[in-house]
């Protein structure tokens, strides 16, 4: 179903004036980024703070303390947290920004391994397997050479969240990974031998598609489709949040939620995500277009 | 000569006062000028060593001070995971060791070699040639070499020893470029040496009958060993500093391993990968790279000054 496009008013970043204060989730903190930059270089002459301070942290600043104007979410808010919210007369608004996907792939040279289980993801990640024939004899006897982005990126503790049951230390006591915050590093080296694994977002993975081979988890391939429809198990979704109260109060955010939701296509795939399907996308449109009652 | 000595003797001694004193008198602005900035051209750079030591010292004393820490697992462990509270400094020191050793024994034998050749055998044309040509290797950047040995000496040694065997990201291939880099210095160090040596020595062995090779090999070389020491000394210390060859080729996780072809960070490396990410400053990860840092700085100072003491102990000292 081809959903029409739904347009929100035109906005012209020089017009808008005062203040915003963003704060949550490090992994929407580059998109929110991307998107403030992009406001001041079209005029926009107020302040945009974006605090990185991790989705849990910024729903406790947006509810509680009821400081920030949005909150940068990698998860839906749970409902105490929306009770909390409600507690101080803000009706948290969501609107879907995109989608965040990790490739787990092997070298294009790798011909044994197509598909692994969350369960054997975690068995190799934590050490538990070294070499590829103890996952299966039938695989070689190699030792599993390991790459995972640094300590410090969100695609990290995404990872350990999702795979390691939020236990890093199964990870980085593991001896001989190899880590780096630079991509780049990552690629070479798991393009560099058959028995090398490794991960990364998946926009980045899309990008060196030639050399590398992603594999699927629990049956799932990585798509577009499978990513932002939640079936793929290693993607979660990205969402900014914030209140109709605010957005009548302070003209300013719900210029900039217009400018986000209207720009965020052209942004987010440099920034390393996928975009929201075009339902999700205008859904959050809508939403916006109610609460300001146009 | 000795006419013109005692002339000007009685010239001076004739003048009611002396000419050193009337010319010590005078007062020159210029003189005295130049003199205040050469010394404070030495002075900046003792103050910023004194301030990197002290900065390296405060640091590294927060990163000691934590009760997370402590020297017998500094100094005895061989996992390093700040992030997990694992702090054992060898996977880092063993790498930056072998990396090294690979590095030296390359320079030193292809160094010495050339040297020799330039400062015994070379023709004055020849040496003209050649002796820029060094000095070029020694200005390219290290980023460069960094680059050579993953794309290069890298799939050398794969092809060698097989893509099984040798990992894209090892010590053998970052130790061997990392060598090539230090050859130039090694050679023009040596070199300055072996010339220094007189001319007597070598002709007074010509005399006894000794080849070209004799001579070089049993008379210039031992004459010269104080200074090509240092110049092997001042090689080791460039290689266990030498940060982009190993962070680009080496490999990117501390690795317990005497294996060469198997990839581990070294403690450059280490600094290098990790304070380019955004770790926090209060953190004890960002402390334990000062304690990194100390190391380092620890063993290339007592390499310096063992370098000094084995220059005056072998020093040979001609008229």
């Amino acid at each position: 179903m081809a959903a029409e496009t739904v347009e929100l008013p035109p906005v012209d970043p020089a017009e808008v004036q005062g203040n915003i204060i963003t704060a949550g989730s490090s992994t929407v903190f580059p998109l929110t980024q991307a998107i403030a930059e992009r406001f001041q270089s079209e005029g926009y002459t107020g302040n945009i703070t974006i605090d990185s301070i991790g989705t849990g942290a910024g729903f406790e600043r947006f509810c509680k303390a009821a400081e920030t104007d949005i909150a940068n979410a990698s998860r839906a808010i749970k409902e105490e947290e929306a009770q909390a919210c409600r507690d101080k007369g803000r009706e948290p608004l969501e609107f879907r920004v995109g989608t965040d996907a990790l490739a787990v792939v092997v070298s294009s040279e790798n011909d044994f391994l197509e598909e692994l289980s969350l369960e054997q993801l975690a068995q190799i990640f934590s050490g538990q397997v070294k070499n590829w024939n103890e996952l299966n004899p039938s695989y070689p006897a190699q030792p599993i050479q390991l790459y995972s982005p640094g300590t410090d990126s969100g695609t990290f503790d995404y990872f350990v969240e999702a795979v390691l049951e939020k236990d890093k230390e199964k990870l980085l006591s593991v001896q001989g990974v190899q880590f780096s915050e630079d991509d780049n590093v990552l690629v070479q080296g798991i393009e560099g031998s058959p028995y090398a694994i490794g991960y990364f977002g998946y926009a980045y993975y899309q990008e060196n598609q030639g050399r590398l081979k992603p594999l699927r988890i629990d049956g799932v391939a990585p798509t577009e489709e499978t990513a932002e429809s939640g079936e793929y198990p290693l993607s979660r979704p990205l969402f900014i949040y914030s209140a109709k109260t605010i957005m009548d109060q302070k003209p300013q955010v719900a210029a900039f939620i217009n400018y986000y939701l209207s720009t965020v296509e052209d942004v987010i795939l440099d920034v390393g995500y996928f975009p929201a399907s075009a339902e999700a996308l205008n859904q959050a449109k809508q939403r916006w277009l109610e609460a300001t009652g146009q | 000569m000795a006419e013109h000595l005692s002339t000007s003797a009685r010239a001076a001694g004739a003048q009611p006062v002396p000419i050193a004193e009337r010319l010590r008198r005078r007062r020159r602005i210029g003189e005295s000028m130049i003199q205040a900035l050469l010394w404070l051209c030495g002075a900046v750079s003792i103050l910023t060593t004194l301030g990197i030591v002290i900065v390296l010292g405060r640091e590294s004393w927060l990163f000691f001070g934590d009760e997370a820490v402590s020297l017998i697992e500094f100094f005895g462990s061989t996992t390093w995971q700040p992030a997990i509270g694992h702090f054992g400094i060898w996977p880092l020191l063993l790498s930056t060791l072998i990396t090294s050793t690979i590095a030296i024994s390359v320079a030193v034998p292809i160094g010495l070699a050339a040297a020799i050749y330039l400062s015994e055998y070379a023709s004055p044309r020849v040496r003209a040639w050649i002796k820029p040509i060094l000095e070029i290797l020694a200005g390219i950047p290290t980023v460069v070499y960094g680059f050579f040995a993953l794309y290069f000496m890298t799939p050398l040694l794969r092809a060698i020893f097989g893509p099984d065997t040798v990992q894209i990201f090892n010590m053998a291939s970052a130790g061997l470029v990392m060598g090539i880099m230090i050859t130039p210095i090694i050679c023009s160090m040596s070199e300055d040496a072996l010339s220094a040596v007189p001319r007597a020595l070598r002709e007074g062995a010509y005399g006894l009958g000794a080849t070209r090779f004799e001579v070089a090999t049993r008379v210039v070389l031992p004459a010269a060993l104080s200074g090509i020491l240092a110049a092997v000394i001042v090689g080791v210390s460039r290689a266990i500093g030498e940060t982009m060859i190993v962070a680009i080729a080496a490999g990117a996780g501390p690795n317990f391993t005497f294996n060469p072809f198997q990839a581990a960070e070294t403690m450059t490396g280490h600094i290098a990968r990790i304070s380019g990410g955004d770790i926090s400053y209060a953190s004890i990860d960002y402390n334990s790279l000062f304690a990194i840092g100390l190391t380092l700085f620890v063993m290339t100072l007592s390499l310096n000054l063992l370098s000094q003491r084995i220059v005056r102990r072998f020093r040979e000292v001609y008229e």
